[in-house]
C-alpha cells in the first residue's frame, strides 16, 4: 500500500486552496480534490474578498496585472431604499489605494482558477513536487472512517488514504454531516439564498459611470425596498468590465413570505437607483447559491474531530454585521489555520482529536471568532424587520424633504425627521433600535 | 442595446451546464414528491428554488426536474419535510453547473 498523504483536502475553493498553499509551503504531502472541471467552476460569491490575507497568501499579487482579482475597493456605499428614493452613506478614500488592499472584488470561476495556479506553483517549488496534487473533476462521495477516525476518502471505486482530511466543501456540507460534526438537518434560519447576475459593460463606460480609476472599484450594498419586505439586502460591485448585481435573501423569511428569488431580483434591478446604474449593460451570467447568515448558533457542533478538520463555509464561518459580508476572508484564514494545525500534527506524528483541537484554539484566537462573537447582536439586528423596512423608509422620507427645495417656507430638519418618523415608525421603536445598534456595532 | 433578462428561462439560458449533450444524465437530487403532495404545508421549493426546478401542476402537485439545477443548495435547506435527498452531481454522468464567471 502506498504511503498515505499527510492531508486530503476536499474542495478547491478559497478555504481549500489557502490550506493547500500553506501545506505546500510547509513541505507537506497532500491531495486536494475538486469536483468541478477546474477550481472555481462550482463556486459563486457576491463578490468581495475583504481583508488583507490575500497579500500573505500570494505576496505581491496587487502589483501583478494578471492577478485573478477584479478591482480593489476604494469606494464604498451603503444605500437605503424605499420605492422611489435612495439615501446613501458614501465613503471614498485614496488611503484605500494603499497596499495591501483591504478588499478586492472577485468572480470566483476566475479568481479560484488563478489561485489554484499559484498553489500549483508552490507545489512545484516544494520539497515534494511530485507527491502533492490538485485533482479536479473528482467527486468525493465519502470520508472513510476507521474506529471513529477519518483515514481517507472514497471517490467512486477509488480510495485515497491520508493522515487527516480537511473538509472545505462549502456551505452545502454533506461530508461534514457524514462525519457527524453537523446535524443531517440544518434549519433554514441559519442560511440565506444569494442570487446574482453578472452584467458586462464596456470598461471605459464602467469607469466613467462609477468614477473608477485604473483598477479601483466601488462596492454598494442596499437595504430596504430591494427585497420587497423580505429579510435581506442587495449589492452592486464593480468588476474589471462587468458588474455583479444581486440579492441575499433570508431563507426562512422567503419561505414564510412566499417570494421567489428571480422575481425579487427583477424588482431590485427595476428600482430607479439600480436601473440607472446598470443601464446598457448586458447580463452574461445568472447564478445563485446558499450563504450562511453569520449566526454563531448555526456553526457545526465542532470544527474538528479525530483526523478531520472543517474550514470555510462548510463550518458556516461567515459574518455580515452591516459593514461587510465577510465569508471569503474567513475561508482564507480558516484554511490557513487548519493547514498550520496539519503541519503541527505532521511534525508530532499525531493526528488525534486532541491535536486537531489546536485548530479550534487558533480559530478562537483569530479575528474570525473574535468578530463573530463580538458582533452577534449586530447580526441579529440586521436581520430584524425594522432594519429592512422602517429605517430605510424613514431615511428616504427625510431625504425627500431635506433635499427638496421648494419655493415655499422650509421647515427645520428636526421637524422633517419628526414627520418622517411619524409616517413610518414610532420614536420609541427607533430609540430602542438606536440603542441596540449603538451597542451592537 | 440588449434587453435585460426578466424570465427564469432567459436567465437559465445563460448558464453553462455540464454534460449538456448527454442523454439520461444521472440525477443528483431526489425528491420524494409524495411527501410534498401529502403532508407539506407550504410546498416552498416551488417558489424558493432560484432555477425553478420545482413546479406546481394544475391540480397543485409538486414536480421536480434536476436538469436545470444550478447546485445552489436552496432546497437542501428550505425543505423541512425531509423530501429532498441532495447529492453533488457526478462529474461525468451527472448534470450540474460549470460557471464561467461565478
Amino acid at each position: 500500500m502506498e504511503e498515505p498523504f499527510d492531508c486530503i483536502i476536499v474542495g478547491g475553493g478559497i478555504a481549500g486552496l489557502s490550506a493547500a498553499m500553506t501545506l505546500a509551503r510547509g513541505g507537506a504531502r497532500f491531495l486536494l480534490i475538486e469536483r468541478g472541471e477546474f477550481c472555481g467552476a462550482k463556486n459563486v460569491s457576491g463578490g468581495v474578498l475583504w481583508g488583507t490575507d490575500l497579500q500573505r497568501l500570494v505576496p505581491g499579487y496587487a502589483d501583478d496585472p494578471d492577478a485573478g482579482f477584479e478591482r480593489f475597493v476604494n469606494h464604498r456605499r451603503l444605500t437605503f431604499l424605499d420605492d422611489d428614493s435612495a439615501f446613501s452613506v458614501d465613503f471614498k478614500s485614496t488611503r484605500f489605494d494603499e497596499k495591501p488592499y483591504g478588499g478586492v472584488t472577485v468572480l470566483r470561476a476566475v479568481f479560484d482558477a488563478w489561485l489554484a495556479g499559484k498553489v500549483q506553483q508552490a507545489i512545484d517549488e516544494s520539497p515534494y513536487p511530485d507527491e502533492s496534487f490538485l485533482a479536479t473533476d473528482v467527486l468525493v462521495e465519502e470520508v472513510l472512517m476507521e474506529d471513529g477516525r477519518a483515514v481517507g476518502i472514497r471517490a467512486g471505486d477509488e480510495e485515497f488514504r491520508a493522515n487527516c482530511v480537511l473538509l472545505a466543501e462549502g456551505v452545502n456540507n454533506l461530508l461534514t454531516r457524514q462525519v457527524g460534526l453537523e446535524n443531517p438537518f440544518v434549519d433554514a434560519d441559519h442560511v440565506a439564498v444569494g442570487v446574482k447576475e453578472v452584467l458586462r459593460m464596456d470598461v471605459d463606460r464602467l469607469a466613467d459611470r462609477f468614477q473608477l480609476c485604473g483598477r479601483s472599484g466601488l462596492t454598494n450594498e442596499f437595504v430596504g425596498a430591494a427585497t420587497k419586505g423580505v429579510e435581506g439586502g442587495g449589492f452592486l460591485y464593480t468588476n474589471r468590465d462587468s458588474l455583479s448585481v444581486g440579492l441575499v435573501i433570508g431563507m426562512k423569511d422567503l419561505r414564510e413570505k412566499g417570494g421567489t428569488p428571480y422575481d425579487l431580483l427583477n424588482h431590485f434591478k427595476a428600482h430607479p437607483a439600480i436601473r440607472d446604474m446598470i443601464q446598457g449593460a448586458e447580463t452574461v451570467e445568472y447564478s445563485a447559491h446558499v450563504v450562511s447568515t453569520g449566526d454563531i448558533r448555526g456553526l457545526p457542533k465542532e470544527l474538528y474531530g479525530d483526523g478531520v478538520l472543517i474550514a470555510g463555509e462548510a463550518a458556516h464561518l461567515l459574518m455580515n454585521a452591516g459593514k461587510a459580508i465577510q465569508g471569503m476572508d474567513y475561508a482564507m484564514r480558516s484554511g490557513m489555520l487548519a493547514a498550520e494545525t496539519v503541519l503541527e500534527a505532521r511534525k508530532a506524528g499525531d493526528f488525534s482529536s486532541a491535536m486537531m483541537s489546536n485548530y479550534r484554539k487558533a480559530l478562537d484566537a483569530s479575528y474570525i471568532m473574535h468578530d463573530m462573537r463580538s458582533f452577534q447582536d449586530a447580526v441579529h439586528l440586521l436581520h430584524s424587520e425594522p432594519m429592512f423596512s422602517n429605517v430605510p423608509n424613514v431615511l428616504c422620507d427625510f431625504g425627500r424633504q431635506f433635499f427638496a427645495v421648494r419655493s415655499e417656507p422650509t421647515p427645520k430638519a428636526l421637524s422633517m425627521m419628526h414627520a418622517a418618523v411619524k409616517r413610518h415608525a414610532s420614536y420609541w421603536d427607533l430609540v430602542k433600535l438606536g440603542i441596540k445598534a449603538a451597542r451592537a456595532l | 442595446m440588449k434587453e435585460q433578462p426578466t424570465s427564469i428561462a432567459e436567465r437559465l439560458g445563460l448558464v453553462a451546464y455540464r454534460n449538456q449533450g448527454r442523454s439520461g444524465a444521472r440525477a443528483h437530487i431526489e425528491v420524494d414528491t409524495d411527501i410534498c403532495n401529502s403532508v407539506c404545508p407550504h410546498k416552498c421549493t416551488t417558489y424558493v428554488c432560484p432555477a425553478k426546478c420545482y413546479t406546481l401542476d394544475e391540480v397543485g402537485d409538486v414536480h421536480f426536474q434536476f436538469e436545470d439545477c444550478i447546485e445552489c443548495g436552496t432546497c437542501l435547506y428550505a425543505c423541512d419535510q425531509g423530501a429532498v435527498t441532495w447529492r453533488y452531481p457526478h462529474p461525468e454522468e451527472g448534470r450540474g453547473v460549470n460557471w464561467i464567471l461565478g
